[in-house]
């Protein structure tokens, strides 16, 4: 059962910082809840003060710029970034992973800035993100800092947000030329949790692979820039054998936990197979020159 | 102060209504318990089944998953509101003309699933189709007449036959 | 959709479900949906220990916390137990003496709303005794080993050693002969709708339940027996129902009880719903099952024997487990011809919640192991494994004859040969390594298994079944009847077959459903039963019914009452059409001339009872069903070959002998839901994962149930054999597609990839690190 909570809906951002700034720990935000209110049925989260967000309608927005990229409010839903015309032309790995990303129902009423600040390191948001470079806006009633995407995760379910910040957005700057993303999880079922996850973003120059960003799903206690991978493929031309072993340096970086879908010595093949298969996908759009 | 009741005012199936909460209540409690609209079922209560399905200004979403207070000024529609004066939605005259219904548990989710698929999209892909009720569990029917059903309703109202 | 079968006005053909536009609006009325004036909420205090002692229960805190209104334990019940049959009653309302699983019952709490139930519940104060435990049978086999009930030693709760034959002989005159284990995982039911009830009573003397129970028969006697009242005072009401697949809801669980004695106590209603957690970690399970299988063969692939080792975990109570084992054995010897057979099968009790009925009850084990271990043989001999399932298929027996097992299943009509040929030919089926191709890491194939279900299940004392056809005047037609729709679609076919048998139409009936008070006993739906004996009383109440009609029409003619027929509402006499009336006319005419009559058809299915008798379950011999069915199934899968995750494919047909498919469309739907939910689910997903009694997987996204995404367009076809038993020759309908699905999608599986997966589900990892073994050229399991 959900414990009682006092309640606010603050009609600004500006309410709702000042709220967070008086009630610091005491205090939690719901976006769309669909993975506060889990964890709050269970008992496990019981919050003094209830901040509810999703109101907030200046979060939620897709703003597209040929110099700044794509900025996305906190606020926005998971199906709004999936079906963004915007989004599909320029960054379509985003909405690549959100059309696997649990189902219809929770996208249509969940955010991208509750996903991440739920900070669960089998979530899909968080690695496509660090893939792309992401930055992510937060603001206190004081001041706004700016963060990298792949800086947020500080352990599982811990994110780098201080007692008195929101998130406010996410800002993904646009890819260098002959650059490809692509998202892909090991789904048991459509919209299942990936028991494990890659995303992958590969930038060519002359046919050699010039910058490289991995970051895996459900392989740490938090999303994981395989970094010994993307070594593996920087400066040089990129082969099906050369993805493979960068599959293999990534599952010796990762640390996956057992549990009832597989035993970490499973994920850490899977994560072989999944950086392997999602890095001749970005490759393959490195070529054609789409993200 | 805490669990002090707030006010809720929404739109359910047409109908205005203002009620007083409690803020931990559920979308699907006030559906359910206040309003007496029975006909949103509660498998799980944890966002798994889909048989809470509403539409909430048009589209599908899990009514347990809802914070009661969150449905504040929005258009809420449940099972009940989807037949018009007694005459069945083209998906509620497929799904019965099709033998897609079983024990009917999960139907009334099917219907609010499908409803907001082809409001917003009125010639689907199978493939679409499926993924619309992705969410929604059936335990009897296999899904295939579902699937069926739908697809009979969306070329009855694109007015093709 | 749209075919039509035999020569009937409203069967044989789409028949729409009576109950259908009550489900799609939302009208239908759950249990849950169920609120009476002044109701209450019940919560339940669990065990935390899997196996403890129970010394001291204190509710004085939760007594006095404002809102609530009674609280009871299992002292309440008075040394109540209960079982399914008489001899294994060994169960409680709500423990007593000890607990005997992880979140077993030991009281509950009525308070004006949920949260103070809950909340009373925290306060209510056990002290146990830890004691130590058993998880599995083999733990509990063990000499020494801790007992879960204190008088059945070893633990074993039901065990049978049957012998047919000479197996011993028939091995040793084998060509070929194979021994494999396989094992069945823990599965849950799998319906939507959680357990829930509401109870009052209106006076002292009289209870009404209302609960989602697919046999309402076990509360109106076990109700009746554990309060001392006559039976004619338990009302059970049933609501819609939102499936049942055998145990739990059709059976006790302990919300029944809490509501049942919190109403007593309070005197106002009392409302219980279970939540996700509570189903999936204490109702009841499919047994999992190890299932050891010898068979023979001859060089060209004949079965000479069989024998079958059954060790099933029945959890802490014995519930229906001797059934069970009986299933599991008794249908070895079908659909192939058998001449030697041996059994022996065991159930233990351990520490676990109770395993009970699911659907596809006890065969789903012995048959996939059977028809899985056929193809292996196939495979070792050199034949196709269709030919070799065509050859020792059991023959349709000749219009009048009947087929005997070695153990006494006497078998009336078999479809299996025309089924397995059917579904070959939908697929195109041209061998094994046609079957099969490779594209980059993904491998395709499709596999073919057979399997057989009993139907109009006979046990003891659970048999009667009868049905009240009551004309009103105006010639609209109540159909009272005790049978239960889960969602199976029994309301609507028995409707539909007094409607055939009156001559009117199925708009004419307003079924009437379960109440006790008014509606005539029936045991409920479990052991594919409804359809035959609910059919068949379906059939004699309605004619009964015609037959008081048909006198009177007799007398307006002037002619015998066998001269005269009904049809399309005309009453007319056959050789004669010209003297007719109208079906109104007829009922009028009937009850309005003096005297005037009252007409209600009554009646009772007697196959259940009088057919050869019942079935022995320690020797193993005889009928448990009235008629059987039989099923073929292609199954289609992808295994994707670097993951080991495996989907299936649109390419999936069945073909099902019913005997008569009544309502065509409802027997497919069945089909694909059956196929699908349970027996696709539990060979690719579902198990529970248990560490020592807990549930580590007790919630929805960990134990995955199939969805739509997912589901392969099953095309089913019919075969048909009309038998002599069955209402207009039908048998039960589906559940041997849950029997089926398992043995050819571990078939497609093989075929795709070289790999036997033996024990159920083959997840993801299950099926790479055997690819891997495989690879490495370690020996197949």
């Amino acid at each position: 059962m959900i414990s009682d909570f006092e309640y606010f809906a603050p009609k600004t951002v500006a309410k709702a910082l000042s709220l967070l700034a008086r009630y610091k720990e005491k205090a939690k935000i719901i976006a769309g809840g669909q993975s506060i209110l889990v964890i709050m049925k269970q008992g496990l989260l019981k919050p003094q003060y209830l901040i509810d967000i999703k109101g907030l309608a200046a979060l939620e927005y897709i703003k597209y710029d040929e110099k700044k990229g794509l900025r996305i409010g906190a606020l926005t839903i998971h199906r709004a970034v999936e079906k963004s015309p915007l989004v599909q032309k320029y960054f379509g790995v985003l909405s690549e992973m959100e059309r696997n990303l649990a189902t219809i129902q929770t996208r249509n009423w969940g955010t991208l800035g509750g996903n991440l600040c739920h900070g669960d390191p089998a979530g899909d948001v968080a690695p496509v993100l660090i893939a792309l470079g992401a930055k992510l806006k937060l603001a206190s009633a004081k001041k706004e800092r700016t963060i990298e995407a792949e800086e947020f995760s500080k352990d599982y379910l811990e994110v780098a947000l201080r007692p008195d910040e929101m998130l406010t957005e996410i800002l993904v700057p646009n890819p260098p030329p002959r650059t490809g993303v692509a998202h892909d999880k090991l789904m048991v079922m459509k919209g299942d949790m990936g028991i494990v996850g890659a995303a992958v973003s590969i930038t060519l120059s002359d046919g050699v692979c010039q910058d490289a960003r991995i970051a895996l799903s459900n392989c740490a206690p938090i999303p994981l820039r395989a970094k010994e991978a993307e070594k593996v493929l920087i400066g040089k031309k990129i082969s099906d054998a050369l993805l493979a072993e960068a599959g293999e340096a990534a599952s010796t970086e990762v640390s996956p936990v057992d549990d009832v879908h597989g035993s970490a010595e499973y994920k850490k093949e899977m994560a072989k197979v999944f950086v392997r298969r999602v890095g001749a996908r970005a490759l393959e759009r490195a070529t054609g020159g789409r993200a | 102060m805490k669990g002090e009741m707030m006010e809720l005012k929404l739109t359910v199936n047409g109908k205005p209504y203002e009620l007083m909460v409690k803020p931990k209540t559920l979308l699907v409690d006030v559906l359910r318990n206040e309003l007496k609209l029975t006909g949103t079922k509660t498998g799980c209560r944890t966002s798994s089944c889909g048989a809470c399905t509403v539409n909430i200004d048009g589209r599908a979403v899990r009514s347990c998953s809802v914070l009661a207070l969150q449905a504040n000024g929005h258009d809420v529609v449940s099972i009940e509101g989807v037949a018009s004066g007694g005459k069945l939605h083209p998906i509620q005259q497929a799904m019965v003309d099709h033998g897609a219904i079983e024990c009917g548990f999960c139907t009334p989710g099917m219907v609010m699933s499908a409803r907001a698929l082809l409001n917003e999209n009125p010639k689907p892909t199978r493939e679409e189709v499926r993924e619309a009720i992705q969410g929604n569990l059936c335990a009897d029917e296999g899904y295939v007449k579902y699937i069926e059903a739908i697809e009979i309703a969306a070329e009855e109202m694109r007015g093709g036959k | 959709m749209g075919e039509t079968f035999g020569n009937y006005s409203v069967i044989g053909k789409t028949i729409p479900r009576v109950d259908a536009r009550a489900k799609v609006t939302g009208e239908a009325k759950y249990a849950a949906d169920i609120e009476l004036p002044d109701m209450l909420w019940g919560q339940i205090k669990r065990s935390p220990y899997p196996h403890a002692r129970i010394l001291n229960i204190d509710t004085s805190k939760a007594e006095k916390l404002p809102g609530v209104k009674a609280v009871t334990t299992g002292k309440d019940f008075g040394g109540f137990k209960w079982g399914w049959s008489r001899e294994t009653r060994d169960e409680e309302p709500f423990a007593v003496g000890k607990v005997r699983y992880l979140y077993e019952g030991v009281a509950a709490v009525a308070a004006v709303d949920e949260d103070t139930a809950e909340e009373a519940c925290d306060l209510i104060e056990v002290e146990y005794e830890p004691l130590p435990g058993v998880f599995d049978p083999f733990e509990a086999m063990k000499e020494g080993a801790p007992l879960v009930h204190e008088d059945r030693p070893g633990n074993i709760c039901v065990e049978y050693h049957w012998n047919f034959g000479d197996v011993e002989k028939a091995f040793a005159e084998s060509y070929l002969v194979r021994e494999d284990t396989f094992q069945t995982p823990r599965m849950a039911k799998g319906y939507l709708e959680p357990p829930a009830v509401v109870a009052h009573w209106p006076d002292p003397n009289h209870v009404v339940f209302q609960g989602a129970k697919g046999s309402p028969y076990f509360p109106y006697r076990i109700l009746a027996r554990l309060f001392n009242l006559p039976l004619s005072n338990v009302r059970i009401i049933q609501p819609f129902i939102g499936s049942d697949f055998g145990g739990t809801k059709n059976d006790m669980v302990h919300c029944d009880y809490a509501a049942v004695m919190l109403a007593k106590k309070t005197g106002r209603p009392v409302k219980l719903q279970y939540t996700e957690f509570d189903e999936l970690t204490t109702c009841l399970r499919r047994h999992p099952m190890w299932i050891t299988i010898k068979t023979g063969v001859t060089k060209d692939g004949m079965l000479k024997a069989t024998y079958v080792k059954a060790i099933a975990d029945g959890g802490a109570y014995t519930r229906m487990s001797p059934l069970t084992m009986f299933l599991t054995g008794t249908c070895m010897t079908l659909p192939y011809k058998l001449p030697n057979f041996k059994y022996d099968g065991m159930n233990y009790f351990t520490n676990n919640p109770s395993s009970a009925a699911m659907r596809g009850h006890g065969l789903y084990h012995s048959r996939f192991a059977a028809d899985v271990q056929l193809d292996m043989m196939a495979e070792e001999l050199g034949i196709d494994p269709v030919e070799m399932r065509l050859k020792n298929a059991i023959e349709n027996p000749e219009p009048g004859k009947v087929y005997e097992t070695v153990n006494g299943v006497h078998v009336a009509s078999c479809g299996i040969k025309e089924c397995i040929e059917k579904v070959a030919g939908a697929v195109n089926w041209k061998g094994v390594k046609e079957a099969k191709r490779v594209e980059g890491d993904k491998a395709y194939a499709v596999g073919i298994a057979a399997a057989t279900y009993n139907s109009g299940t006979k046990l003891s004392a659970h048999n009667a079944c009868a049905a009240i056809v009551r004309i009103c005047e105006d010639g609209s037609v109540n159909y009272l009847t005790g049978a239960s729709d889960v969602g199976q679609g029994s309301d609507t076919v028995t409707c539909a077959i007094a409607a055939e048998v009156l001559g009117i139409g199925l708009e004419d009936i307003d079924l009437k459903r379960v109440d006790s008070a008014f509606t005539p006993v029936d045991p409920g739906s479990y052991g594919s039963r409804v359809t035959v004996l609910a059919g068949q009383a379906a059939i004699n109440a309605a004619t009964d019914a015609k037959r008081q009609l048909l006198e009177v029409a007799a007398k307006q003619f002037g002619v015998k009452p066998e001269e005269v027929e009904i049809k399309n509402k005309q009453v007319f006499v056959k050789s004669n059409p010209e003297k007719n009336m109208s079906w109104e006319r007829l009922v009028r005419t009937a009850c309005y001339e003096t005297p005037g009559k009252v007409i209600i058809g009554r009646g009772y299915s007697t196959q259940g009872i009088s057919l050869l008798g019942l079935a022995d379950f320690s020797r193993g011999f005889g009928d448990i069903g009235t008629n059987y069915s039989f099923t073929a199934q292609a199954v289609g899968v992808e295994v994707d070959t670097e993951t080991g995750l495996v989907k299936c494919t649109d390419e999936s047909v069945i073909a099902h002998d019913c005997g008569f498919p009544l309502n065509p469309p409802a027997v497919e739907t069945q089909c694909q839901g059956g196929s699908y939910h349970q027996g696709i689910a539990a060979a690719l997903y579902e198990e529970f994962k248990m560490d020592k009694g807990l549930t580590l997987n007790a919630n929805l996204a960990d134990y995955k149930r199939p969805r739509a995404y997912e589901a392969p367009m099953t095309r089913v076809e019919h075969v048909i054999t009309n038998d002599p038993y069955g209402p207009f020759g039908a048998k039960e309908a589906s559940e041997g597609s849950c029997c089926s699905a398992p043995p050819a999608l571990v078939s497609a599986i093989y075929n795709a990839t070289g790999v036997w997966i033996k024990d159920l589900p083959t997840q993801p990892e299950k099926v790479f690190r055997a690819l891997k073994a495989k690879k490495e050229g370690k020996k197949s399991l």
